[in-house]
């Protein structure tokens, strides 16, 4: 009696235990299986593009004959940036679709919230979402191939003191740890460069107004806002702060497609040298080394996959890195790639240029974020899209 | 900081307008149906992007955009009633309630799939231009806001106390059983009153697209401001509700600015939290009276 219970209670555990991933799981003869995990649905899935941007490059190069005779294999899942919705969605892509990686994942509460999984079962990751502590310290297999909140954040404060004199700062913010990637790091920077914070104003999800958040800012004499906001609440702000004809210069979080934000505003002219972003690429959208990426958009993607309206914007460019570096790791990985095999391979990019991005890939054992350095993008004094170095100083524009 | 207090009084009164607007378009239907519409903000959003696809996607002028967006959300409101809600009506109010919920999701998740990855920048029907007097900037929107408001208010007043719809409508809101004995086709005029308030809300949508940018998740946000307008105005009064709405819009833009930026969001769920602890009819509202 006492044999058969414990022969059932084993049953039972192995049944209740999910089955755990091998280290060549979603690698076939001729594919290889990825999951692409985003707010398809939901109030972010303004943030698709990101997952859209890496699945044109994949198509791409499919079309190309794929790598090491592998094409891939894209299975799409749907979080709507929520934390127990994307846990049962990861939780498919690993143990139902069985693939050997997740890719894209712009929303940082869900990927904090699958890493546990990812870990466990040993599924590499490789995202676009902004908390760095996905990827610090090292998780394997777990790699960020763009910016986190620290680079972001750095960014738009460094930006912004680049300006003669510019010591008084604002900070206009959303409550969730989002934000507080951004403007966290952004203060740090702005107090270790004796630089002040003013006021800091928060501006919840949803907001149509924000009157009082403009009016504290401008009673704070702040010379500078980091808007630590997404995109519908950035251009609440933005519009507050030119009806009120304050003089400052904003710079905005990663969390807000520069072009969308701009064309929001019919007349412009406001945010002429005024409103900027952290920009992670090398050269204005859709010209000079980004044509490439702008033709493989349009070509690859299907009419719901582009914007409705306009050419294809910032997300889309920014979803395309952790593509490229993938693809680059199966590629060093060899025609058997194993999970350990494309892990080393991704650690052994240095200076890799993406082609895309505005700094070169450098991975090793110690680091999954491969880039640091940005620039910034705003409008000129004549309203034309501007990549900056650094505050006044525009980078030569590429045909 | 007492300097930008006339500022923050005057566009406390315009957001509060917004408010006011979306708290009237629910009391219309509450008054006639005694249903709280909680899928009302994904219908004000609705009303917002049918001016859109209206206007920007089969190029109409703005006025007939916005005509014929009055008279689709008319139809959504009326349909709703009649195949949604009219079924259930004799239930418990809880699955009235729990349907319009249902409903107002299922409207935003249609949304989302064909916008749902962009902010929409709608047509404007005028220039925003910003006046200025002394240190108070008065924007066209904020004139345009509070115009529109009050002219509903007095068409709205006027049916409901000058004609003999105003009368079915009161007798309908006191009985239902009583209004159906002297002929009155009470499911029609439920139909009607979820078409008015609809088409009511979509003005709202629109106007609240003039100042923020048009998502699937606007009205989420103006659900939750009209509910406690409506309720610290006291619910089923018109005036209450325009009341409602212009104060909470200054006591959010005060808390926020004097005391802390997080006060704005939560003022519109303190509000109905502290009205209904100390005075449950609202500042205008009846106190309602059960007998036993």
């Amino acid at each position: 009696m006492r044999i058969k219970y414990a022969v059932l209670t084993a049953i039972a555990t192995i049944l209740a235990l999910p089955a755990s991933a091998d280290n060549t799981q979603g690698i076939a003869e001729s594919t290889i299986k990825i999951g692409n995990l985003g707010p398809f649905s939901g109030p972010q899935s303004t943030f698709t593009p990101l997952n859209y941007g890496a699945e044109a490059y994949l198509r791409y190069i499919n079309e190309q004959g794929g790598v090491n005779g592998h094409k891939f294999v894209t299975v799409f899942a749907d979080d709507s940036c929520n934390e127990a919705k994307g846990i049962g969605a990861a939780k498919k892509l690993i143990y139902e679709d069985k693939v050997f990686m997740i890719m894209s994942n712009p929303c940082s509460g869900v990927a904090m919230a699958i890493k546990p999984t990812l870990v466990q079962e040993g599924v590499p990751w490789i995202g676009a979402s902004a908390n760095p502590k996905i990827s610090r310290p090292t998780s394997p297999g777990i790699f960020h191939a763009t910016y986190t909140g620290i680079e972001s954040g750095r960014a738009m404060a460094s930006f912004a003191m680049g300006k003669p004199s510019t010591t008084k700062i604002a900070l206009a913010m959303h409550s969730d740890d989002w934000a507080h990637g951004y403007c966290d790091n952004a203060t740090d920077y702005i107090r270790s460069h004796n630089g002040d914070i003013v006021a800091t104003t928060v501006l919840e999800h949803g907001a149509t107004d924000g009157t009082a958040q403009a009016l504290q800012i401008k009673a704070s004499g702040a010379q500078a806002v980091m808007a630590c906001l997404y995109q519908p609440e950035l251009i609440v702000l933005l519009r507050e702060l030119q009806k009120f004809q304050i003089n400052v210069i904003i710079v905005g979080a990663l969390g807000a497609d520069f072009n969308q934000v701009v064309q929001a505003f019919p007349n412009h002219d406001w945010l002429n040298q005024r409103f900027f972003q952290p920009y992670q690429f090398k050269a204005r959208l859709g010209t000079g080394p980004l044509k490439k990426y702008h033709d493989i958009f349009v070509k690859y993607l299907t009419k719901d996959e582009l914007p409705k309206v306009g050419e294809p914007t910032n997300f889309y460019y920014f979803g395309v890195p952790a593509a490229i570096v993938t693809v680059e790791a199966f590629r060093r990985a060899g025609p058997n790639p194993t999970r350990e095999s494309w892990e080393k391979a991704m650690e052994s990019l240095r200076d890799f240029d993406t082609g895309v991005l505005a700094d070169t890939e450098t991975f090793g054992p110690d680091k999954h974020v491969g880039v640091e350095k940005m620039y910034a993008v705003g409008l000129n004094a004549q309203g034309q899209e501007t990549v900056y170095r650094a505050w006044g100083d525009a980078l030569p524009e590429t045909e | 900081m007492l300097t930008l207090l006339p500022q923050l009084l005057i566009s406390g009164i315009s957001t509060g307008m917004l408010y006011a607007l979306i708290a009237l378009s629910m009391t219309v239907v509450y008054r006639a149906t005694t249903v709280v519409n909680f899928g009302h903000g994904d219908m004000v959003a609705a009303g917002a992007y049918a001016v859109f696809v209206f206007g920007l996607g089969f190029g109409l002028p703005f006025l007939v955009a916005l005509a014929l967006a009055i008279v689709l959300l008319f139809a959504v409101g009326f349909a709703t009633q009649r195949l949604l809600l009219q079924p259930i009506v004799g239930g418990p109010h809880l699955s009235l309630a729990m349907m319009a919920l249902a409903i107002g999701y299922t409207l935003r998740g249609v949304l989302r799939l064909e916008w749902g990855n962009e902010t929409i920048n709608p047509q404007r029907p005028y220039l925003q231009d910003a006046y200025m007097f002394g240190n108070v900037v008065i924007t066209t929107d904020d004139v345009v806001i509070c115009g529109i408001v009050l002219l509903l208010l007095v068409v709205l007043f006027l049916l409901f106390q000058a004609t003999p719809l105003g009368k079915v409508i009161q007798a309908t809101f006191q009985s239902q059983r009583g209004a159906a004995l002297v002929g009155i086709n009470v499911p029609l005029f439920h139909a009607f009153m979820w078409g008015g308030g609809t088409a009511l809300g979509a003005i709202g949508g629109v106007m609240l697209s003039m100042i923020a940018p048009l998502t699937p998740d606007l009205g989420q946000w103006t659900l939750v401001q009209g509910f406690a307008a409506m309720t610290l105005g006291g619910f089923g009064s018109l005036g209450g509700a325009v009341v409602g709405g212009i104060l909470l819009g200054i006591i959010q833009k005060l808390l926020g600015f004097y005391l802390n930026t997080v006060f704005i969001e939560i003022t519109g769920y303190l509000v109905p939290i502290v009205v209904l602890l100390l005075r449950p009819q609202g500042l205008f509202g009846r106190r309602a009276a059960v007998r036993v």
